[in-house]
């Protein structure tokens, strides 16, 4: 029950920014729900409490219709990880990271982990058309060759079959690794000292599950260090820390499932 | 998706407050306990006092008595009011006017002496619920000056305000809340949270206030609810950081405010009500002319411009059972658990367990069997709230009675399943493994007879596999209960199961007696004889055995017996006299023998009288077959094997009694030869054998098995007494004896004895006793053989005597050489073989000059196996 999780406390956050149409409400539903079902176009935001180990991330995701763009300074308040998502097959969904959402990771922490990540790549990429997982909830393990074969192909109803014809792909990996290099430059970041562009850049299809897991637990692997960091923090603190003292509980209160 | 979480009761209705003044509308209110005060746009303050009524039904309603009302003077709308009960004064904001009022008497308080009551060009302010200084006898005050882009902090006491901050803003500010040190603020084109001690800021997010009325509404503890772009509701803490998702209002939102866990809006003509658990819209009532919401004191109070209306939440509990009416399992699990931390936690585990155990019948109901033992474990589910839908599942005897009020709407499985007989039967097989899992936790605690009696039930009417070892193992089972059910289903066996279970085991063999007998009809076991047959040679109660015993060897005796000789021979098991036994099975023949066979030969319990009784039987059995016609001659041979077995092997058995038993009959000549044998009349024997059966074969098996466990010189005495019987018989004149054999038979056995037995016979004699005229031909293997041995034995004993001498040489050189030194003997030095001193001079002396008494080597020469002769080298000093 995720609804529930959501009264747990947070120890870490992670933020999906882009465009409206892109895909973040998708990705996140395939990543969480472990399927692609349909969306309206987020209003406001949301967000979903993920358990992993002892920990709780949060993962926001928000608006990208411009009238909620004033609320995504907020939402980046103290992110530990954001993902710039854009549109594989729409250059501006690119353009608009750089333009506009660029600035509101300003208010992220400073060592805010950034991955950018061209969704809907099953539309432009036969390999990320295969189905990575089933509808079904479980799944675990490396899959196998045979049950990537054997699984369905993409409905008919989508503007691509497999043997269809691929929509042009307006955007390149190598377009994204600019960006991503752009980026460093503007959080005045040594492209050295920072993670490298190959290892932050993904393509995914929400559609397919293609890179879903991949992307998510990667940041949350690199988000740990954040999360100790800040427990530390907390525990050095001489200040009380109101936030501990509301009804919601202690931070270390653990779930109850 | 609906929920009723509020209801809208008027509080202050028209007539009350305006009569028929048309043009006066409501402006703001305030309500302090029971007071209501209503500030009106003709300057006007009116006091109520409201009081909460509940109808003999429930249903709650207010009745609002007016106290005092009172023109303020300023012929201006009363824009806001605030009441510090603490100071019993009511903070007035008219006509940009900042003044206290006294609670009571709406009079304005006068300025002290030395400071004002009254603060000038205001166009907003709030009170702080949460002041950093704690001071009772004084309020905290944010006021939003008209002239200056400017915060200012008063301090408000019974007759004086004072200013104790001013802090600038960028912009011009238009609404504001205060918590702590935390100034949440409106301005013009944005939100922004100011520390006003510090003067820290912190951008919260753009908004155009001049568009639309911003809303600064403080919710708890540093954290507001604002409206922000797109007709949304968002939450910001202190560190203008969001930790809830929005709620999703229209775009035209005047008021907001959060009764926990919903966040309630009002707009022109709608109030909403949205969850802060799933952010979903839950109700929408519609309230034309909305002007003013407000929460105080946790009470929603909302106005029109003519009238007061309170919005009373229904309790949570009736929330949820709307929920889970509508079958919202989910949802209101989640309003449950919500609204963890606004109940005492005793009641919400109480009422949290009641709407899991809910929630678990509901989707009990769905068939969603996973997810509803789920929830009825987490629920502590009374398991017998689930038995009892089943119906006759529970006993008889159960005290349970369902719980008040009921937990799901069932009457009982068929009315759930409606007649579906499919359903049902997934039902069942729920219960069953449902049961199974929990029948040995602490979840059948106190009624474990119930759970384990339904189990049995359910095991019996679906032909389960585990009915048996249900019945097998520990168990609660109602006897009562369970005899009706299983009979019902034709479990005979496990309902024998059961009484053995329950201590009666005459019951339980009685049933399966009737059973095996084909009287009762279940299939359960096709060995079912045999199990009662291993059931009683292992019953510990004997007088039973002895009672069933003759049934189960009247049906088959070779079975039967292993009641007896399958009884295992363990402490816990009384034991079965043999006697008593054999006793018993006097009329069963049969298995009587197998027993006595049992006894002496499995057992080998020496005992003569069961040797005798086995051997008497063998004899009656083979005389029986004998007397049989036409006789069955494999039958015959094995008994009579048998018989001649017992014969050989056992020495216990009363020869003469068998020999008497037998004395009359010619067919029982080897057996008689034998019976002779152990009584040592090997002449008799031979006799029979040789004359009576001239069976050669057995006169020599009968010479080596009687000789077996003696010396050779008996062998050798019973050899030469066989060639005895076999020269006496062929010497002429004799013969007669033999029927109808020739003497020259007797006379080819003593050759063939002689050439084959050789070795045993003593040669010189037998040559004395052949008769003159055998020819050397015929003897010759005897001879050759009796010559060899004869000259082998002469010169073995050369070798022997050889080796003899030089050992004795040997010695005397050993004498010679010892002889030279002197053997001393002293009273001291002990004997080296009994190690007592020596008393007299006499010893004598081992090889290598020890010395030892003279008794002492005698006495081990005669225990000596070796025939040494140590005295020969004794050697006297
Ligand atoms: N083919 C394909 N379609 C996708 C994929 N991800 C999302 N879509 C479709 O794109 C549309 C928008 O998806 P959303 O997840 O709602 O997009 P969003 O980024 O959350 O949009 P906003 O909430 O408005 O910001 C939907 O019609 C999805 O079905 C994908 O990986 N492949
Ligand atoms: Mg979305």
């Amino acid at each position: 029950m995720p609804e529930v999780s959501k009264l747990r406390k947070p120890d870490v956050k992670i933020v999906l920014l882009g465009d409206m149409n892109v895909g973040k409400t998708s990705l996140l539903h395939r990543y969480t729900e472990r399927r692609f079902k349909d969306t309206v176009s987020t209003v406001g935001g949301a967000f979903f409490l993920k358990q992993w180990g002892p920990y709780n991330i949060s993962i926001w995701d928000t608006a990208g219709r411009e009238q909620f763009h004033g609320l995504g300074s907020m939402y980046c308040r103290g992110a530990a990880a954001v993902i710039l998502t854009y549109d594989v097959t729409n250059w501006q969904s690119l353009a608009e990271l750089e333009e506009r959402f660029l600035s509101l990771t300003d208010t992220a922490n400073h060592d805010c982990i950034y991955a950018v990540v061209g969704n809907k790549a099953d539309l432009t990429d036969p390999k990320a058309q295969v189905h990575q997982d089933s509808d079904s909830v479980s799944e675990e393990g490396p899959r196998t060759e045979s049950q990537v074969l054997s699984a369905c192909p993409t409905p008919p109803a989508s503007p691509v079959s497999l043997s269809g014809l691929m929509l042009h792909k307006q955007v390149t990996h190598e377009d994204a690794v600019a960006l991503y290099g752009r980026l460093l430059r503007y959080k005045g970041l040594d492209e050295k000292a920072s993670l490298p562009a190959d290892k932050m850049c993904f393509e995914t299809s929400a559609k397919t599950g293609y890179n879903v897991d991949t992307l998510f637990e990667t940041l949350f692997d690199l988000v740990l260090p954040s999360i100790l960091r800040k427990r530390n923090e907390n525990k050095e603190s001489p200040t009380v820390d109101l936030e501990d003292c509301r009804g919601t509980g202690k931070k270390t209160r653990s779930s109850c499932c | 998706m609906s929920v009723k979480a509020f209801e809208l009761v008027p509080a202050v209705e028209r007539d009350l407050l305006m009569g028929d003044k048309a043009r006066i509308n409501i402006e703001c209110i305030e309500c302090c306990g029971k007071h209501l005060y209503v500030g009106t746009n003709d300057c006007f303050i009116h006091h109520f006092l409201l009081d909460e009524v509940t109808s003999a039904k429930g249903k709650l309603s207010y009745s609002a008595q007016k106290l005092l009302h009172k023109y303020l003077g300023l012929k201006k709308p009363v824009a806001e009011l605030r009441a510090a009960s603490a100071l019993e004064r009511l903070i007035v904001l008219c006509d940009g006017v900042v003044f206290l009022v006294d609670m009571v008497t709406l009079e304005t308080v006068p300025s002290a002496a030395g400071g004002g009551a009254k603060i000038r060009g205001v166009i907003a302010f709030c009170i702080n619920e949460n002041p950093v200084n704690g001071d009772p006898f004084c309020v905290e005050m944010g006021v939003l000056s008209s002239k200056r882009r400017t915060v200012q902090i008063f301090m408000v006491y019974e007759d004086r305000v004072q200013l104790v901050k001013e802090v600038s803003t960028p912009e011009q500010p238009c609404a504001v809340s205060l918590d702590g040190y935390f100034l949440c603020l409106a301005l013009a084109t944005q939100y922004m949270i100011l520390n006003y001690n510090t003067g820290a800021h912190q951008d919260l997010f753009p908004y155009n206030s001049e568009e639309r009325r911003p809303i600064v509404k403080r919710i708890g503890r540093e954290e507001f609810l604002l409206a922000a772009p797109g007709g949304l509701g968002m939450f910001a803490n202190a560190e203008g950081v969001s930790q809830r998702a929005p709620v999703n209002w229209s775009e035209s939102v005047i008021g907001a405010a959060v009764c926990f866990p919903y966040v309630v809006a009002l707009d022109e003509s709608f109030i909403t009500i949205h969850s802060m658990l799933d952010q979903q819209l839950k109700q929408t009532l519609s309230f034309r002319d909305g002007h003013i919401l407000q929460d105080f004191e946790g009470k929603v109070i909302l106005a029109s411009t003519k009238a007061v209306y309170v919005l009373v939440p229904l309790p949570l509990e009736r929330q949820i059972q709307d929920l889970l009416v509508s079958h919202r399992v989910e949802e209101a699990l989640i309003l449950t658990e919500g609204a963890q931390r606004n109940i005492p936690k005793e009641k919400f585990q109480i009422l949290h367990k009641r709407i899991l155990q809910q929630a678990g019948f509901i989707q009990f109901g769905q068939l969603q069997f996973l997810e509803a033992k789920e929830h009825f474990r987490k629920g502590q589910l009374d398991v017998r709230e689930l038995i009892s839908l089943y119906p006759l599942l529970l006993p008889a005897s159960s005290s349970f009675t369902r719980c008040h009020p009921p937990l799901h709407e069932f009457a009982d499985l068929n009315h759930l399943a409606q007649g579906d007989q499919e359903k049902v039967l997934r039902c069942k097989k729920f219960l069953i493994s449902y049961l199974g899992e929990v029948r040995s936790t602490e979840v059948a605690n106190g009624c474990r007879e119930d759970v384990d009696t339904a189990l049995l039930k359910l095991y019996a009417e679906q032909d389960h596999d585990s009915l048996l070892d249900l019945l097998a193992t520990d168990n609660s089972c109602l006897l009562a209960d369970s005899v009706p059910w299983l009979e019902k289903y034709h479990k005979y066996f496990a309902l024998g199961l059961l009484y053995h279970y329950n201590g009666q085991d005459s019951s339980a063999l009685q049933l399966w007696i009737r059973v095996a007998d084909g009287d009762l009809q279940d299939s359960t076991r096709s060995d079912l004889y045999e199990y009662i047959v291993d059931f009683l040679s292992s019953c510990s109660n004997l007088d039973l055995v002895w009672k069933y015993a003759d049934w189960a060897l009247r049906k088959d005796p070779t079975i039967g017996v292993c009641i007896f000789t399958k009884r295992p021979a363990t402490k816990e098991l009384p034991e079965l006299n043999p006697d008593d036994v054999i006793g018993y099975l006097g009329k069963h023949k049969q298995a009587l023998l197998l027993y006595l066979e049992h006894l002496v030969l499995d057992r080998q319990i020496q005992k003569e009288t069961f040797h005798t009784h086995l051997a008497v039987l063998y004899v009656e059995r083979v005389l029986s077959l004998l007397s049989e016609s036409p006789t069955d001659d494999e039958q015959l041979t094995k008994a009579r094997e048998r018989l001649q077995a017992m014969l050989r092997e056992s020495n216990l058995y009363r020869v003469q009694y068998l020999l008497g038993k037998m004395e009359n009959c010619e067919h029982l000549l080897l057996e008689r030869a034998t019976l002779h044998g152990k009584l040592e009349e090997n002449e008799k024997a031979l006799h029979i054998l040789v004359h009576k059966l001239r069976d050669f074969p057995s006169a020599e098996a009968f010479c080596i098995w009687a000789s077996s466990r003696r010396d050779s010189a008996y062998r050798q005495q019973l050899f030469h007494l066989l060639l005895g019987v076999y020269l006496d018989g062929s010497l002429p004149g004799q013969s007669q004896i033999a029927a109808g054999g020739g003497s020259g038979e007797l006379e080819m056995a003593a050759v063939d004895l002689l050439n084959r037995h050789g070795e045993v016979f003593d040669a010189v004699r037998v040559l004395r006793m052949l008769p003159e005229g055998w020819s050397l031909q015929l003897l010759r293997p005897f001879l050759g053989r009796a010559v060899r041995a004869s000259m082998h034995a002469c010169r073995t004993s050369q070798i022997a005597l050889g080796l003899a001498h030089s050992e004795n040489l040997q010695l005397l050189h050993d004498r010679l050489k010892e002889r030279k030194k002197p053997v001393v003997v002293s009273a001291k030095k002990g004997c080296h073989l009994c190690h007592n001193t020596f008393s007299e001079p006499d010893v004598v002396c081992l090889p290598g000059g020890v010395p030892v008494h003279t008794h002492c080597v005698a006495q081990r020469v005669r225990d000596s196996p070796t025939k040494r002769q140590l005295t020969n080298r004794s050697n006297h000093t």
